[in-house]
């Protein structure tokens, strides 16, 4: 099915965005606003934005801690000033402030992140069992980083998710580096998507910088999944331009990244794709562009200075005798 | 009242429990019928989409069931052996336990893991051994072991209706165990410890199966004229300290019985909080009896000398009490696990032992 | 080509195993064995197939099932050591300890893990080790159906193909996991598909016929040695006998059907190499009668010797945890 014209000005829109919250976070992470670290996902915005832009609310999603998921949950509906909110430990952040960067929000169908990466294959796979038991026809939606595809829970949930046809989707953002390891020195192919050959569970490799390529493969396992056929999982190729974490070495091996390698994916950079796209498609003038470049920049820093001027928790104790347990 | 086996009663609290709330469900290795047999007639009666038979893949089954409680599903998640506990470390230890706190306490983890536990099966190091301290050590993890048909069902059906993680463990020697349970419904609150055994002289504290042989050593101890209070926790997070307190006020001396290990088991928590809240009271140093720091052995020659025997359990009694006498006929008396015997019973073995 | 020599070394091994099955079956049910026996009869052409030639410093993980019979003994344990072990007698391969875990690293047999797919990443580490001394051996890792469910083979698959580790990853695929039927838990019909995601050969193989089993393991040890890395070998077999000796023998929750095993009993691999040898003259009848002799006498006075060994001492426990 093709793209109606909003619809694909709701995805480019959904980039800018993204990049936006993305640039203010990185201004709050050096400007100490931010705590301990931001993993910046600059460049890699078209996988998040392709898969989640026309999601149901009452689908689930798991992402990544790559851009801390913004390109996913802020897709899914979470307010940036919420997301920004927990970030700087205000009672108004989706965790009321407690959980750092793990948004986590239910009723739009985001049950949070986890600490340990692969942890969330089989947590994937039981939400995609609750999703048929309940059958509603939602879809359980998992986007983690290529490295993380490594773990063996990868593999159990695979298992169960094709036995059992359930009606759940394995993204891989394949960004080609591994903490600061290449990822083609520790994974035996080039393809991550030929893992799906074994559960015979359908795979395709997309341009992961194309917003378009990625929605309508995404979209495509989307209906298989909601038609009760089963899981799928798509690559999609791109590249991580910052370093892991902000501020961090930008080191690969030990040696300094070369610059060139990170120009040759600017030059891809997926919101100049899409542009360029949109423009000659005659969707968008540079007049919009420019609308929706302000828009999007209002929208962040408003954002940022409510967040930054709501409460924080008064009273911690209060909050931690409630941790452990729901009565 | 009437009659029923240990296995039986965790049979009935499943049926009944599904059959009260849709969202309940169970899977795991070879819940239609499998190796334990406590989850039989549930595949019969609630069909594939509730009892799911998976792969040899412990750490998706953990973890699926936290998925799953997050969706709104109260899973009962079967792991067979408490000792698997250990592979699925991060999905139970991390996941189950620490996502609601991570996540900002507004989401429920209603999860049942359910494994059979602890040793005298002379199988092997890694099917014998007890995780209770290792469960008990991490927050956010509630932990049941039943040690009566009664205690196993209404336990049982507490844990199911919990929103939080519960970890149940069934421990093999209990399984044929016969005891008595009400017609009508009920079930058993967390955190209210259960007198096995009213005595006055000393107050034995014993966690799972130990109750069993502690028992065995009171009574045998009330012949010779000892009064010994046996006190069972049957939870141990929560953990009700107050009716252990209450004992030690009466009787002055405590020993406390714990399959797991003696370094860094249960029986160092659970005595270091009777010396912070009943210090005063002690006439004697707590004595404590668990496992040797070591490995359960396969062998059955070495098993007996790891693992804790009725009279270490007198030896101890005797010594907090500061008696002395001969408990030698207790030493002929062997702990053991007679599989073809017992799954014999359970109608899982049809060959008998000659 | 297997040689005359070879082929009855194969047929030699397969009755030396199913007659210490045997024996094992009798100590279970006279109540010498210490814990179950699971057995493997009709399996037994995998094992034998895949370790009868290999070198003695290479190395073998097997499957729980027959706790390690079809390998460890073609790979030169002795059935003294192998039951003494599973009566729990200090002449056992582990002093009594391990009971179900026979190992005897001379002969390249580190162990079995009590929880299932444990031993696909100590595999890895031995590829690794395997591959830096540089001396050609292999590692050969069977493992049931079941436990290739196991997260562990994705992340021991991972890094031995990408190391190019010298490693032979076999499935017995004995077509369930105790009650459960593999095609119930298993969403393709070959797990040998798996390899493809990790850029290895995956085979699938007769597990009956121990010549075919000899020759797919033949080619994939090769290719290990030569330093172009692991591949998967899976291997269709059947289990008669029920998940552990004396178990009511069900499918799921309901018994298990005699039609359903028949045919395979009909495809015994012992049997059937016999069948197979008498028809090419490389085996008589009187040949038979010989090895099914010599097989029994051994396993006979192997389970004398282990009778009539003491127990072990349990002063041993003081010295269990560490080296020193
Ligand atoms: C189980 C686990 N191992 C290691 C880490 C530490 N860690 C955090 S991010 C990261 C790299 C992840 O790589 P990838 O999945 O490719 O995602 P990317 O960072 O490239 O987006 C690692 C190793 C972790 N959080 N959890
Ligand atoms: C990690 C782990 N999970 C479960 C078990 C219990 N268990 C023992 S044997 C067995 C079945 C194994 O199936 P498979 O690998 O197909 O081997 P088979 O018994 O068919 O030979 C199971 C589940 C175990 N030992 N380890
Ligand atoms: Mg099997």
């Amino acid at each position: 099915m093709d793209l109606t014209k909003e619809q694909k000005i709701r995805l480019y829109t959904n980039l800018v965005r993204v990049r936006k919250l993305d640039e203010t976070m990185v201004k709050a992470l050096l400007t100490g606003k931010i705590s301990t670290f931001f993993h910046s996902g600059e460049g890699q915005e078209a996988v998040g934005v392709g898969a989640c832009s026309f999601l149901r609310e009452d689908d689930y999603l798991f992402p990544s801690h790559r851009g801390h998921a913004i390109s996913k949950t802020l897709i899914k509906g979470l307010p940036a000033r919420i997301i920004l909110a927990e970030h700087y430990g205000r009672i108004t952040g989706c965790c009321d402030g407690v959980s750092g960067f793990h948004t986590c929000d239910m009723k739009l169908g985001i049950p949070g992140m986890s600490g340990t990466l692969g942890g969330h294959f089989p947590l994937a796979v039981g939400m995609g069992l609750a999703a048929q038991l309940r059958g509603k026809k939602q879809v359980v939606m998992v986007i983690e980083g290529e490295g993380t595809y490594a773990r063996g829970t990868f593999h159990e949930s695979m298992i169960m998710a094709a036995t059992w046809k359930l009606p759940n989707l394995f993204i891989v953002e394949n960004n080609q580096i591994m903490g600061n390891t290449p990822v083609k020195i520790i994974h035996p192919k080039d393809d991550f998507a030929d893992l799906g050959f074994g559960y015979g569970v359908p795979a395709k490799v997309v341009d992961g910088q194309d917003v378009f390529a990625v929605h309508k493969e995404v979209q495509t396992a989307i209906d298989r999944a909601r038609a009760d056929e089963g899981p799928s999982l798509i690559e999609c190729k791109t590249y991580r331009i910052q370093p892991h974490a902000v501020g961090l070495p930008d080191t690969l091996l030990g040696r300094p990244r070369t610059q060139e390698e990170i120009e040759v994916w600017r030059k891809r950079d997926p919101i100049k794709l899409a542009q360029k796209r949109l423009l000659k498609e005659g969707v968008l003038t540079q007049v919009d562009i420019e609308k929706i470049d302000g828009g999007a920049a209002n929208e962040m820093e408003e954002a940022d200075r409510l967040a930054w001027a709501d409460p924080m928790p008064t009273d911690p104790k209060e909050i931690l005798k409630k941790a452990l347990y729901a009565e | 009242m009437r009659e029923v086996r240990f296995i039986q009663a965790i049979n009935e609290a499943l049926l009944e429990e599904m059959k009260r709330d849709e969202t309940v469900f169970i899977f795991g290795e070879c819940v239609r019928g499998g190796t334990f047999p406590h989850t039989n007639g549930l595949f019969e009666k609630f069909g594939k989409d509730r009892v799911l038979d998976t792969s040899i893949s412990e750490n998706a089954i953990a973890g699926a069931a936290v998925g799953a409680a997050l969706a709104g599903y109260r899973p009962i998640a079967e792991l067979m052996f408490s000792d698997f506990f250990l592979i699925a470390g991060d999905e139970i230890c991390n996941k189950a336990a620490k996502w609601r706190f991570t996540h900002g306490m507004k989401l429920k983890m209603p999860i049942v893991y359910m494994a059979s536990t602890g040793g005298y099966i002379r199988s092997d190091s890694e099917h014998s051994q007890s995780v209770e301290s290792l469960i008990m050590h991490t927050p956010g993890l509630r932990i049941a072991i039943p040690t009566t048909p009664y205690d196993a069902k209404g336990l049982l059906k507490t844990a199911i209706r919990d929103d939080d993680p519960v970890v149940y463990l069934y421990h093999k020697l209990l399984l044929t165990k016969k005891g008595e349970i009400p017609d009508e419904e009920y079930t058993i609150p967390f955190g209210l410890a259960d007198v096995k055994k009213e005595g006055k002289d000393v107050t034995v504290v014993a966690v799972g199966f130990m109750v069993d042989l502690s028992l065995g050593v009171a009574n045998k101890l009330q012949e010779r004229g000892i009064s010994v209070e046996v006190i069972d926790p049957r939870t141990l997070e929560p953990f009700d300290i107050d009716t252990i307190v209450t004992s030690v006020k009466k009787t002055k001396r405590v020993v406390i019985v714990d399959e797991d290990t003696l370094r860094c088991g249960v029986t160092g928590e659970i005595g270091m909080q009777i010396m912070e809240k009943a210090f005063d009271y002690l006439d004697a140093p707590i004595q404590r009896v668990a496992a040797a720091n070591c490995p359960i052995p396969a062998g059955w020659y070495l098993e007996e000398h790891v693992l804790p025997q009725p009279p270490d359990i007198a030896a101890a009694i005797l010594k907090v009490l500061g008696k002395d006498m001969d408990i030698s006929d207790m030493k002929k008396e062997k702990v053991g696990f007679d599989a073809v015997k017992a799954f014999g019973d359970l109608g899982i073995t049809k060959v008998k032992q000659n | 080509m297997l040689t005359k020599e070879q082929k009855m070394k194969l047929y030699t091994n397969l009755v030396r195993v199913r007659k210490l099955d045997e024996i094992m079956v009798k100590g279970v049910l006279s109540g010498k064995v210490c814990g179950h026996w699971s057995s493997q009869k009709g399996q037994e052409a995998v094992g034998v197939g895949a370790t009868t030639f290999l070198r003695k410093d290479d190395y073998i993980f097997f499957c729980h099932r027959g706790h390690g019979i079809t390998t460890v003994i073609p790979k030169g344990i002795s059935p003294r050591a192998f039951i003494a072990e599973h009566f729990s007698k200090n002449s056992g391969a582990c002093q009594g300890m391990g009971c179900l875990h026979v190992a005897d690293m001379e002969y390249g047999a580190p162990g079995l893990s009590g929880s299932l797919g444990g031993d696909f990443v100590l595999a890895a580490g031995m590829g690794i080790a395997a591959k830096m001394r540089a001396k050609g051996q292999v590692v050969v890792c069977i493992q049931g159906d079941g436990t290739y469910g196991r997260g562990t083979f994705h992340e021991a698959a991972l890094m031995a193909a990408n190391w190019k580790l010298p490693i032979v990853w076999g499935v017995e695929n004995n077509q369930y996991m105790v009650f459960t039927p593999t095609s119930d838990i298993f969403p393709k019909e070959n797990m040998a598909d798996l390899a493809f995601g990790y850029g290895m050969p995956g085979v699938v193989v007769d597990g009956q016929d121990v010549v075919a089993v000899f020759e797919a393991f033949q080619t994939a040890i090769e290719r290990a040695r030569a330093g172009e890395g692991p591949s998967l070998i899976e291997c269709k077999t059947y289990r008669i006998e029920p998940h552990t000796y004396g178990m009511v023998d069900k499918r799921c929750a309901g018994l298990r059907s005699p039609e359903e095993i028949e045919p395979w009993v009909k495809k015994d691999p012992v049997n059937l190499f016999q069948e197979r040898l008498l028809k090419e003259g490389v085996l008589t009848q009187a040949d038979v009668d010989r090895i099914d002799r010599e097989a029994i006498e051994e396993m006979e006075e192997a389970e004398r010797f282990a009778t009539e060994s003491p127990a072990p001492d349990p002063q041993i426990l003081k010295q269990v945890l560490y080296w020193k």
